[in-house]
């Protein structure tokens, strides 16, 4: 837990190659933007509709770089990579980024290797929010974007505040009280959520399976519209690595260390809000990608911030983005259920293989 | 979770905000991003969602078009949320995404021009050769893209998931949404289905037929007593009932009974205490289809006291032929009533369903 103890800590029973991997982040950092490259490629490619690789690669060069291709495709196809495929693409790999960020942000905060990007009650809050907009007579036509979108987004960001402010986070005081709160408060939404869903309706099913999560109707004006808010808050994160890193020995030594722990503390968890907001706003609540991620890039590393969050960005957005290929491919499963169950056995595994020196 | 029970439209919940039926549908522009026009289609983009149910009008009059939106449009309707659907040619390629209307196109000897259905429809046969489009969980964008439609029927009240039909919209097919809220909506809806597959003669004709048998029902227990009848969608783990002023409801009644029904227009399930003090005389159990058998219900612990169980007035109906609201109406009626009142000079419908509670 300590990164200070930790530091000092000599990695015992380390596979060699993952101790040369430790010392090469830039071999990973490619090794993972390739993974996104060809993640990309086989989320456009591939579907529950075939479509030819080489039609897939026409269009694009068209569509996106105005190559003179002749056009041989059916315009269905068309329809299925620019306005279906690409987007979801962008989107899946977009909200990887976010969650695996926040949740790096948030484990590093708090000190607690069980923390994810829901640890403050956003996930509850946003799931309140949707289930509101859906149970509201009145419907908002914004270029893809519904009543849910912005009531998920207000509520995942307004449980935030309410914990903030009744956990008296801005004072220098015990991590613990913040995670009770975030608890206790995420427990009164859920009650309230459930109150909701048992009261829905025909609305119950759409709730249902807002809470699984899903990308099948990622669009462009969503990708428009929650690129640039995912992308500031994530850059404020990486901006902040050095300040993380202070904030990892623990509060008092960070201020001794000349950081001003309130101002950064505000300003990552703010961000790190912020970014799992709109994350969940758009894609309905993902579980596991933002506490994984993190930790198995981690394994690799090490508890540095510096090398922690741009990894943790890469492969999130790989890992989600071939997460929801999985889903898609049989029909359209929740891609939350495919984080789960890929996800948590594969790092089972490595908590197993590579217990030892392992450190937050 | 079975499919079919979310056909039974029994949400009165969007009833009494029938006011508003201006639709203007924001068009998915990607060149509007900037804040100010976002601001603006906020403000403007607000529509209260019309009710699923207008009685009066058997069908909505098509508009005739020459308007400046849609030059060369074939046909203009309202579909039942009021949303105006214009379709540029006769349709050669349908889709339906409700099993109601899978049946009813096949009804209208429209059958060879369905494309493709959801994985739950199950009638006529032929049905269940084409490809599925649609599952429980939404819409295979995807491949409705790929079978390239030029109507697509959908079912209100989210039987369709709202978004999916705004996804189908952006993408600009036109969708007809439909939802009856009683069986004289189920009529209108035969007309407004047949009026966009150019076969309004013979949805004209199924209407008749279905009017012919309403009749016939409603001679035949003009005289008789009207018992209190509890017509039990399911048991487990809640009891769940017809709420007032459904679907299910409206069919108890229009069959000579005296509906039992839940506390609520959104409350679905209702308390054996409640079952027993308004004291059924009749049991229908409409989900026999699952494996409830009369006998299993007089051994329920505690319902020995209601009249229906002591008397014996246990009684097992089709419920796919009484809940949805396609052209089998007619014969749901007739074997609803049958059910209510065994005696009754009714034709037995033509498909009671085969093998009622096989499962026990």
């Amino acid at each position: 837990m300590n990164a200070g103890v930790a530091a000092t800590r000599p990695a015992v029973a380390r596979p060699a190659w993952l101790e040369s991997m430790r010392h090469r982040p830039l071999v990973l950092g490619l090794a993972g933007l390739g993974l996104v490259g060809i993640v990309f490629v086989a989320g456009i490619t591939l579907g529950n509709v075939p479509v030819a690789v080489s039609d897939t690669i026409a269009i694009l060069a068209h569509r996106l770089l105005g190559w003179p291709v002749e056009v041989t495709w059916a315009a269905s196809a068309e329809t299925i990579v620019m306005e279906l495929r690409l987007p979801r693409v962008l989107m899946a790999m977009t909200v990887g980024v976010a969650l695996a960020l926040a949740g790096a942000t948030f484990q590093g905060l708090l000190r607690n290797p069980l923390a994810d990007p829901y640890v403050l009650g956003t996930a509850s809050g946003a799931a309140l929010g949707a289930a509101i907009a859906l149970m509201l007579p009145i419907q908002v036509a914004l270029l893809g974007f519904g009543l849910l979108h912005l009531f998920a987004f207000g509520g995942a960001l307004a449980a935030v505040a309410v914990v903030y402010r009744l956990s008296r986070l801005g004072a220098l005081n015990s991590l613990t009280s913040v995670l009770l709160t975030g608890y206790a408060v995420g427990s009164l939404l859920a009650a309230g959520l459930a109150m909701t869903m048992y009261l829905a309706g025909s609305n119950l099913r759409q709730i249902f399976f807002y809470l699984l999560g899903s990308f099948s109707l990622a669009s462009w004006p969503q990708v428009a519209i929650g690129v640039p808010i995912i992308a500031l808050g994530c850059a404020v994160i990486l901006s902040r690595a050095r300040s993380l890193n202070g904030l990892l020995l623990g509060e008092e030594t960070a201020a001794h260390l000349g950081i001003d722990v309130r101002r950064e503390r505000l300003l990552l968890l703010g961000a790190a809000s912020l970014v799992t907001a709109a994350a969940v706003a758009m894609s309905g609540l993902i579980g596991f990608v933002g506490l994984v991620v993190p930790h198995l890039v981690r394994l690799v590393v090490g508890p540095n911030a510096r090398l922690l969050l741009p990894l943790a960005a890469i492969y999130g957005a790989a890992f989600l983005a071939l997460a929801d290929l999985a889903a898609r491919m049989p029909g359209e499963l929740p891609v939350g259920v495919v984080t789960a169950v890929v996800g948590a056995p594969f790092f089972l595994y490595l908590l197993r293989r590579f217990r030892a020196g392992y450190e937050l | 979770m079975r499919p079919d029970r979310f056909e039974a439209p029994s949400d009165a919940s969007v009833k009494g905000f029938s006011r508003a039926r201006t639709t203007h549908r924001t068009q998915s522009a990607r060149a509007a991003l900037a804040p100010a026009a976002l601001f603006l289609a906020l403000v403007t983009g607000c529509q209260l969602q019309p009710p699923a149910a207008t009685p009066s009008p058997r069908a909505p009059e098509p508009t005739p078009l020459p308007t400046a939106a849609s030059p060369a449009a074939w046909l203009t309707l309202t579909d039942d949320e009021g949303t105006t659907v214009t379709l540029a040619e006769e349709p050669e390629r349908v889709i339906s995404l409700t099993p109601a209307t899978t049946e009813l196109l096949f009804a209208l000897d429209q059958g060879g021009k369905l494309v493709g259905r959801t994985d739950f429809d199950d009638y006529p046969p032929d049905a269940t050769e084409l490809p599925a489009v649609a599952t429980f969980t939404g819409v295979l964008i995807e491949k409705v893209i790929d079978l390239e439609p030029d109507l697509v029927i959908a079912g209100g009240n989210n039987f369709t998931a709202a978004g999916d039909v705004a996804r189908l919209r952006e993408l600009g097919l036109p969708v007809l949404v439909v939802y009856a809220a009683d069986l004289a909506g189920v009529l209108d809806d035969i007309l407004l289905v047949g009026r966009a597959v150019d076969a309004e003669a013979e949805a004209g004709q199924i209407v008749g037929q279905i009017d012919d048998r309403i009749a016939e029902v409603g001679a035949a227990i003009e005289r008789l007593e009207h018992p209190r009848v509890f017509y039990e969608l399911g048991f487990e783990p809640e009891i769940y009932g017809p709420a007032p002023g459904s679907f299910v409801a409206d069919m108890v009644v229009l069959a000579g009974g005296e509906p039992v029904t839940t506390s609520d227009p959104v409350v679905f399930s209702i308390s054996l205490e409640q079952l027993v003090s308004q004291d059924p005389q009749v049991i229908v159990l409409g989900d026999a289809a699952y494996g409830t058998c009369p006998e299993a219900v007089a051994q329920r612990p505690g319902w020995d006291s209601i009249t229906a169980v002591a008397e014996g007035h246990i009684r097992p109906v089709n419920d796919i032929i009484v809940t949805r609201p396609g052209p089998r109406i007619g014969e749901g009626l007739a074997a609803l009533a049958l059910a209510i009142h065994p005696g009754a000079q009714i034709d037995p419908p033509d498909d009671a369903g085969g093998e009622l509670c096989a499962g026990e």
